[in-house]
Order: structure tokens, then C-alpha cells, then sequence
């Protein structure tokens, strides 16, 4: 029984990061309804600006996690401003495609550094032994992790539910129309939609480089394995990436715990997000807290 | 019948039979004739290095790939980011035969004709399953679901042992009337045979597009209710458009099977699936001589790519590999460039040139 409650634990840790990256897609296309695909670079770029600024600058942990999110804030900001400003009005198709190829210059300039291809890990600064509960562990820096993740969901859900800026958004992201005739600025907050994506996305980043160490590869595939989640959790609500963040997470610990080794399989925990969001399109496209608007033909 | 005079200097059709021509005046035919002469004679009077014909292999599969990508998403206006998995199912139909009945049998050396049509009805079942959800999933969701499969595809293969584990699995020569095609003429004859399919397919998309068949596809892509209200099924459309799609991708697959005369999992990957889209947007979204500008321009590319990273690597001695560095970076600023500053693609850079020099000296 103790197997079965170790896997919903690391299913809720797992979970709760997958929450916080979905986090930031969500807000893009809720503001802005345009996915995405360069979510994960910007996870990547998060964890790496924290690593260096800890690892080589000797800047101490908690002030380099607040400096990496204020610079992943400008670098998503900039990238909305430099090209998804322009192709405002332009056919989805074109805008998907030039976040696909955002997503690929991302790769090709975090390949240019040294932390491209190689692993790290950040420095222990929390203890290193595990708390153990009736035979069920987490370490320290996984629940440290959680806990963080869930303030920072916290604090986004305040920051829209009351803040003028965070009423702003859900204004411009239920009629654009409407809110410019009360006098918002919709650029703005497409621009501001974007760098608290890339908050979010730098936050998830150090607390996944935290717990699983840091390798490009494993950071960027987060950029993708967000997609299942969102679409899980209705792609404009953000109380459904969080629902279905931690589902996805149980899923996956569930399936890699109890199918891997069993029938012949293996590896099922980075395969079934996809076959779970390829059932979910065909039956319930609009998610579970999503609005209805799938169109059929 | 005799030729529409006035079809060179502009659109004066006087009948849809005129319309439907493959070449509209004289003056077409004779550059395509001989342009074709070229492309199939000039092997016979240089002679290239293994290499560079290796380039222009892979350049004309690319070209078959990218038409099926090109008929999906430039004319039936449906988003794939898994148009490799495609092509990989047609690669891996190729492999399976292999696999069962051994590299060197009989049906993979002598039939292989037969075996590549088969490779593309493979790739045209999958596509079809595939392209269901479109029945339902528009533009962000549909491209969400072909990327899916490309992750669900990639996973296959490596997990499952009768694919190798997505190591590589091989393919026998092949034979042709003068017996088994060695070595030497192993590239230049692949050099022929694909770009004979090239034409034929190429000529088939051409005509399609003349048929009621493809011009439902631009209908659908226009506005999809109004296609409904004139009597077509969009919904069969569309799962007809990813059909196609999967058909030419498979054709392709099976082609780079016998080329590299293995199947290995690595080109099939999601990076293979941008570098496809960045050659649909390059050469042009909903256009025929698109299909063909794209892939060269996107191989050129990544030819110049190459050796520029090999001089940069003599200078940046920390970062292992500056080619995988510099290619997908290059792919994602040509793709970003384009679409926004060109996105009709090079192929309206042939529009201008051609319209300017059959006006020249006049300018209208």
C-alpha cells in the first residue's frame, strides 16, 4: 500500500510543476488565443539563467530564482513585442507556425551555450536526507518545490482575480472589443500576458532543475508535454491547468509505477499524457473547465 | 484543338476546357520539355562526386514529402507538425517487410515498385486515421493532435522490438533490368527513379487541383460552411486531405528507405517535422512550384549551414556541436523571417521575376 501512496505523492509533485508550466500557456492564449510551442525554451532559459547566476556568479539561490524571473519576464515580453506584435490580425496557421519557429531558434541559441548539451545539477542548499511518512518519502526539495508552486499559483490567481492589471487581462480576454472601448490597452496586455508567462515559466524551470537536475533536453520536453495538460484542463482556465496538471502527473507516476515492466512495456509514463490528449480531442475537445467553443463541421 | 493566343500575355480563358490544359501556349511546353531533357540528361555528361548526389536525392524526397505537406496545409489549410511520422510510417512499412521476410528477399529487391505504392496507401490509412479529430478540431487543437501522433509514433518505435528499438533496421539492394544496382550507381540510379516519381506525382497534384477533388480542398480551406452549403462534405474532406498527405509522405518514407538503404529512427523526429514546415512556408504555402523551391532552398541552406559551423567551430571550441546548434536556429529564423515578411514564400519571388520578364521592356 505504501507503493501505491509513494506514486500519488510523486504524482502530485509532478504534477504540481506540470500546473505551473501549463500556467503560463494558458495566460498567453487566454489574453492573446495563441498557443505557445516556445513554452518550454523559456522553461529552459529560466533554469539555466538561475543555475548560472547561483553556480558561477555566487549569487545565493532565493535572490538568482528572483532575478532569472524578472529576466525571463523582459525576454518574453520582448519576444511578444519583436514578433507576435505583428501578426496581430494574421491567420492562426501563420502564428502557430511562427511560434513553432521561435521554438526553434530557442533551441538553437540555448545549443550555442555550454548548457546546451550537457547535465547539471544545482547545489544542495536544502537537507539532503528525505522526510518519511509511514513508509512513504519525499525530499526536502520536493516539497519545497510544492510548496513554492502552490504559493505562485496562489499569488496568479489573486493577481487576476483583484488586481487592476489581472481584471485588464480577463477583460481583453473576453472581448477585445469591449475592453479597448473601456480604455484598455490591448498590446499592453498582450504584452504583459506574455512576461508572466515567462515568469511562470522561469519559476517552473528552477524548481524542475531543483528536483530532476538540469538537462536541456528533459526541460524543453516540458514545452510539449504542457500541451496534454492544458488541453485537459480546457485551454483558457487556469483553475483547469492546475486540476489537470496534478491528473496528468497522478496519471503518469500511476502508468510508469504499475505498467513499465508489466506486459512487455515500458516507458508508458512519457507516452500516455499524449494518448489521454488524442482521446480527450476526439470526445471532449473543450476540456474539463474549458469554454464551449469548438466549432464542428 | 489550337492554342488561346492571347494566353501569354495574361488570364484570357474563353472555356473551362482552355482552363484545364496542362500547358497553356506553346512557349510553356517547350521550357518544360526541355527543362525535364536537362534534369534527365545532364547525369550523362558531368559526372558528380557519390555526395552531391546524395544532396539531390534527398532534395527530390524532400520534394515529395513536401507536396503532400503542401497539399495539407497550403491548399485544405489543416495544420500538421507530424508530417515526419508520416513519412516514417512509409520508411518503417518498408523496414517491416524486411524485417519479416529479410533484407534481401525477393519482394523488397525485385518488387520494390510495388513495395513503394504500398508504402504510400500505408502512410494514406494512417493519415486518414489520424485526421479524424479534423472532423471535429480546428487550426491550434488539429495541430495539438498531429503532434501528438508524432510523439505517440516516436514512442512506438522505440519501444517496440520487431522496430529494432528504432536502431537501424536495413534494406537490400535493389534490382533493375540490368541486374542488381551496385555500388557506384546506387545514387544515380535513385537519382532517376525519384525523379521520375516526382514528375508523375508532381503532374498528378497539378491535375488535381484541376478536378472538382482539389478544388473541394481550396473550398474547404476558404470557408468551410460555404463549402458545406454548395454540397461538399467537409468533414470527408478533410480526412481525404490528411489521406493524400499520408500518401505522398509514405511514397517518401519508402524512397529514403531504399536510398539510405536502412530505416533508422532519427530522421523522423519532431526536428525533421519543423524542417518540413520551414520547406512548405519557404517555397510557398498554396502554391505548385512552391513544392519545388522550398526543399532546395531549405537544403542549400542547411549545406551552407554546415561548412559556416565548421568555421565557426575552429572559434568556439566550448559548444561540442555547433552544427546542431546552428541548423534548428537557422530553420526558426528563415521559418519566423518568412512568414513575417514574406509569407507568400519564394514562390511569389518567381511570380514577380516571371511576370516582369514577360512585360519586359514595358512595365505593364
Amino acid at each position: 500500500m505504501s507503493y501505491f501512496f509513494q506514486i500519488v505523492v510523486s504524482g502530485i509533485v509532478v504534477g504540481s510543476i506540470y500546473a505551473l508550466a501549463a500556467l503560463g500557456l494558458v495566460l498567453v492564449y487566454k489574453s492573446s488565443r495563441v498557443a505557445n510551442f516556445a513554452h518550454g525554451q523559456i522553461i529552459a532559459a529560466g533554469a539555466f539563467i538561475t543555475f548560472f547566476l547561483t553556480v558561477r556568479l555566487g549569487v545565493p539561490i532565493f535572490f538568482s530564482f528572483l532575478a532569472s524571473m524578472f529576466i525571463t519576464f523582459f525576454l518574453a515580453m520582448s519576444v511578444e513585442r519583436i514578433f507576435l506584435r505583428r501578426l496581430i490580425g494574421e491567420p492562426i496557421i501563420s502564428v502557430i507556425m511562427v511560434t513553432i519557429g521561435l521554438a526553434s531558434i530557442f533551441d538553437g541559441l540555448i545549443y550555442l551555450t555550454p548548457f546546451g548539451s550537457e547535465n547539471f545539477s544545482f547545489p544542495a542548499f536544502l537537507p539532503t536526507e528525505s522526510i518519511v511518512v509511514g513508509g512513504v518519502s519525499i525530499s526536502w526539495t520536493q516539497l519545497v518545490g510544492v510548496i513554492i508552486t502552490f504559493v505562485l499559483i496562489g499569488c496568479f490567481s489573486w493577481f487576476f482575480k483583484k488586481s487592476t492589471v489581472g481584471i485588464s487581462m480577463r477583460a481583453v480576454s473576453d472581448d477585445q472589443f469591449g475592453a479597448m472601448s473601456v480604455g484598455i490597452s490591448v498590446p499592453r496586455v498582450f504584452a504583459l500576458a506574455w512576461a508572466t508567462a515567462g515568469l511562470s515559466a522561469a519559476a517552473a524551470g528552477c524548481i524542475i532543475g531543483n528536483i530532476t537536475g538540469l538537462n536541456f533536453e528533459t526541460l524543453h520536453a516540458f514545452g510539449i508535454v504542457v500541451f496534454p495538460v492544458v488541453i485537459l484542463g480546457g485551454l483558457d482556465s487556469i483553475l483547469g491547468a492546475v486540476v489537470a496538471g496534478i491528473i496528468m502527473g497522478l496519471i503518469q507516476q500511476f502508468a510508469s509505477g504499475y505498467l513499465d515492466g508489466n506486459f512487455g512495456l515500458n516507458g508508458t509514463g512519457d507516452v500516455m499524457p499524449y494518448i489521454i490528449l488524442l482521446i480527450i480531442l476526439l470526445f471532449k475537445p473543450h476540456g474539463l473547465f474549458g469554454i464551449h467553443e469548438i466549432e464542428r463541421v | 484543338m489550337s492554342q488561346n493566343r492571347w494566353l501569354a500575355t495574361g488570364n484570357f480563358f474563353t472555356s473551362y476546357k482552355q482552363e484545364q490544359r496542362t500547358f497553356f501556349t506553346h512557349l510553356d511546353r517547350t521550357i518544360f520539355t526541355c527543362f525535364l531533357v536537362l534534369l534527365f540528361g545532364w547525369p550523362l555528361v558531368f559526372e558528380i562526386s557519390n555526395k552531391y548526389m546524395l544532396v539531390l536525392d534527398n532534395i527530390l524526397i524532400a520534394i515529395v514529402a513536401v507536396m503532400g505537406l503542401n497539399l495539407l496545409l497550403g491548399f485544405a489549410g489543416l495544420i500538421s507538425i507530424g508530417h515526419a511520422a508520416f513519412v516514417g510510417i512509409g520508411a518503417y512499412t518498408v523496414a517491416s517487410f524486411s524485417q519479416v521476410i529479410g533484407e534481401n528477399h525477393v519482394i523488397i529487391t525485385h518488387f520494390w515498385p510495388v513495395l513503394i505504392v504500398c508504402a504510400g496507401i500505408m502512410g494514406a490509412i494512417f493519415g486518414a486515421f489520424v485526421g479524424l479529430p479534423a472532423l471535429r478540431l480546428k487550426h491550434l487543437y488539429l495541430a495539438i493532435a498531429t503532434l501528438s501522433f508524432q510523439m505517440i509514433f516516436e514512442w512506438f518505435i522505440q519501444f517496440m522490438s520487431f522496430f529494432n528499438q528504432g536502431q537501424t533496421i536495413y534494406v537490400g539492394r535493389v534490382h533493375w533490368f540490368t541486374g542488381m544496382v551496385g555500388r557506384s550507381d546506387h545514387y544515380l540510379f535513385w537519382y532517376y527513379i525519384i525523379l521520375f516519381i516526382v514528375v508523375i506525382l508532381g503532374f498528378g497534384v497539378r491535375n488535381l487541383l484541376k478536378t472538382k477533388y482539389g478544388r473541394c480542398l481550396v473550398a474547404v480551406r476558404d470557408n468551410d460552411r460555404a463549402a458545406d452549403a454548395m454540397g461538399m462534405n467537409p468533414g470527408l474532406t478533410k480526412v481525404y486531405a490528411f489521406a493524400l498527405a499520408g500518401f505522398f509522405a509514405g511514397v517518401a518514407g519508402a524512397l529514403h528507405a531504399y536510398l539510405y538503404r536502412g530505416v533508422g529512427f532519427e530522421s523522423f523526429t519532431l526536428h525533421a517535422s519543423v524542417g518540413y514546415l520551414a520547406m512548405a512556408i519557404v517555397g510557398g504555402l498554396g502554391t505548385l512550384n512552391g513544392i519545388f523551391w522550398g526543399p532546395v532552398a531549405i537544403k542549400f541552406l542547411d549545406i551552407q549551414v554546415e561548412q559556416f559551423s565548421e568555421f565557426v567551430g575552429h572559434y568556439l571550441t566550448y559548444a561540442p556541436n555547433v552544427a546542431t546548434a546552428l541548423k534548428p536556429l537557422s530553420f526558426g529564423l528563415v521559418i519566423v523571417l518568412f512568414l513575417m515578411y514574406e509569407p507568400r514564400g519564394i514562390a511569389n519571388w518567381w511570380r514577380i521575376v516571371k511576370s516582369y520578364s514577360k512585360l519586359w521592356p514595358f512595365r505593364y
